[in-house]
């Protein structure tokens, strides 16, 4: 009897605690879409900032392209190497001495605070290398931010493919690469993609990698590599910081809070085919 | 010459002994069962003998291994050994392929690129374990849909596409209904003609059906291998007569 009331009051915290997350997203959404939503309209979207003092009249729409330019970067220069990493970790080192290395530091380079990543990349190549804040260096800043969670998703990604298949290939006497290209990563293909996509929209909200190496208050934001541009989070930040227009802010940041969670929308549909795919 | 040939052989996992000191053969074109108590070590045999049981950790041997009389530690290439010796496991695996593309596997790694060559070692193989009747019409559909004993029975077609001279078998049937272990035997007794095969089972009434010789292990020593029907009829040894007559398993 009083085995089975503990089991009820535990299951209760658990609801509430799933709850309380619930409503404070629900919060944070709802809040945003009260408050900016009414500010989100066509000019909004497609103008630049104007106006005096700039940003209190216009639009964020070179903020939207250099978040979008700044994370592209990120993911062409992270993907690949996170990627091979995670291949190794998971298919060639496993547990051997050296892959023991690696994962432990991924584990520390994932611990960096955000601010000492943006601080080195500024030291090194904004101004030792003369990049000057510029894409390229928030781009770069930004890679080593979602280097360790590309490593441990495409990992985990890799890892969940049945061992069964590495078994009977292995067995054959085929290689590992072409059991790697046939079999194991069409298999984590889904799940590699839904890690990706995660780390874009954990690197769409960094701001202070970007602050140092990238950022600028108004930039056209054209793509080229050595200028600086414009980024959703940090013209919230200014925006807010020099009280330019709240109303603004507000808006902005339901633009920047709708893109990653579209982001973090499609890894959930990306993870849920790869799990109904390891089902089979 | 002896397909396969044990020679005062050792295995440990770490400091501890798997297999000791075994000396056994295994003739080509017959069955020889492996049967045992759980845990005797009778996979590592297998697995050793086809090299895949180095690549787990702290695995260490000793002693000698023979194929088609070459050494297994001498041989540099050890693709080349694997593809002389197939191997089927106790889970029935379908890769996440088509039913030709499973068969096709290990001969296109091996360079077979002619369509015509591949649609015959497609057809030869399933035919060799009686599933082309079920399957020609649907060779491009995923494997998965298969049933776990269509599913068994292409993984030894997958295994004997890419022709080894001996085919190692552990528990293959042990997740199987009867009628899937039966199809299997059947084809097993006919490949027999060709192959040197090698089952580990823990069904002594399947051993006693399909094996040519049955050798019997226990705590990693090899007690006892004769001809099936003396093994089960007039042991040797106590421990044999113990164990096939059920006092233990």
């Amino acid at each position: 009897m009083k085995k089975a009331i503990r089991d009820k009051l535990l299951l209760g915290w658990f609801w509430v605690s799933g709850l309380l997350i619930l409503v404070i997203l629900l919060a944070i959404i709802i809040y945003l879409i009260w408050r900016g939503g009414p500010f989100i309209n066509s000019q909004f979207i497609l103008e630049s900032p104007r106006g005096f003092p700039l940003g209190t009249e216009g639009g964020i729409f070179p903020a939207i392209k250099g978040t979008l330019w700044l994370i592209l970067l990120a993911l062409v220069v992270s993907f690949v190497p996170g990627l091979l990493t995670a291949i190794y970790l998971s298919e060639y080192g496993r547990s051997g001495r050296l892959a023991e290395i690696i994962n432990l530091l991924v584990q520390s380079m994932a611990g960096i605070p955000s601010i000492i990543i943006g601080l080195f990349v500024y030291a090194f190549g904004v101004v030792t290398l003369g990049w000057g804040i510029s894409l390229l260096a928030g781009g770069l800043a930004l890679a080593i931010m979602i280097f360790p969670v590309i490593v441990v998703s495409s990992r985990d990604a890799l890892l969940a493919v049945d061992e069964n298949y590495r078994l009977v290939a292995n067995s054959l006497g085929v290689s590992k690469s072409y059991t790697l290209y046939r079999v194991i990563l069409p298999r984590a293909a889904a799940g590699i993609t839904a890690g990706l996509l995660l780390s874009l929209g954990y690197a769409a909200g960094a701001t202070a990698p970007i602050m140092v190496t990238a950022a600028a208050v108004i930039a056209s934001s054209s793509g080229a590599l050595l200028e600086p541009v414009m980024a959703l989070p940090y013209h919230l930040y200014i925006l807010f910081n020099e009280h330019l227009s709240l109303n603004y802010a507000y808006a902005t940041a339901l633009v920047l809070v709708s893109l990653v969670l579209l982001l973090n929308i499609l890894a959930l549909l990306l993870n849920s085919l790869q799990e109904r795919m390891s089902k089979q | 010459m002896n397909a396969v040939e044990l020679i005062d052989f050792n295995a440990y996992y770490g400091s501890k002994a798997v297999l000791q000191n075994i000396n056994v053969e295994f003739s080509p074109n017959s069955i020889t069962a492996i049967i045992g108590p759980s845990g005797c070590g009778k996979t590592t045999l297998l697995r050793s003998i086809n090299r895949t049981a180095e690549m787990e950790r702290g695995f260490k041997s000793q002693g000698d291994i023979r194929v088609l009389g070459k050494s297994i530690k001498e041989v540099r290439n050890v693709s080349a050994l694997r593809r002389q010796v197939g191997m089927v496991y106790q889970t029935p695996v379908a890769l996440p392929l088509s039913i030709r593309e499973n068969v096709l596997f290990g001969p296109r790694y091996y360079g077979v690129k002619n369509r015509s060559d591949l649609d015959a070692i497609t057809e030869k193989s399933l035919r060799q374990v009686a599933l082309w009747d079920e399957v020609k019409d649907r060779l491009k559909r995923p494997a998965a849909q298969l049933s776990g004993g269509q599913k068994q029975r292409l993984a030894i077609a997958r295994a004997l596409a890419v022709e080894p001279r001996v085919l190692l078998l552990d528990e293959p049937c042990s997740s199987l209904d009867p009628a899937s272990t039966g199809l299997i035997e059947d084809l097993l007794t006919q490949l027999a003609e060709e192959l040197c095969i090698i089952i580990v089972t823990h069904n002594l009434f399947q051993a006693r059906r399909i094996a040519n010789e049955t050798a019997f292990i226990m705590d990693g020593r090899l007690i006892e291998k004769a001809p099936t029907q003396k093994l089960f009829a007039s042991p040797d040894k106590p421990e044999t007569r113990g164990f096939v007559s059920g006092l233990f398993g």
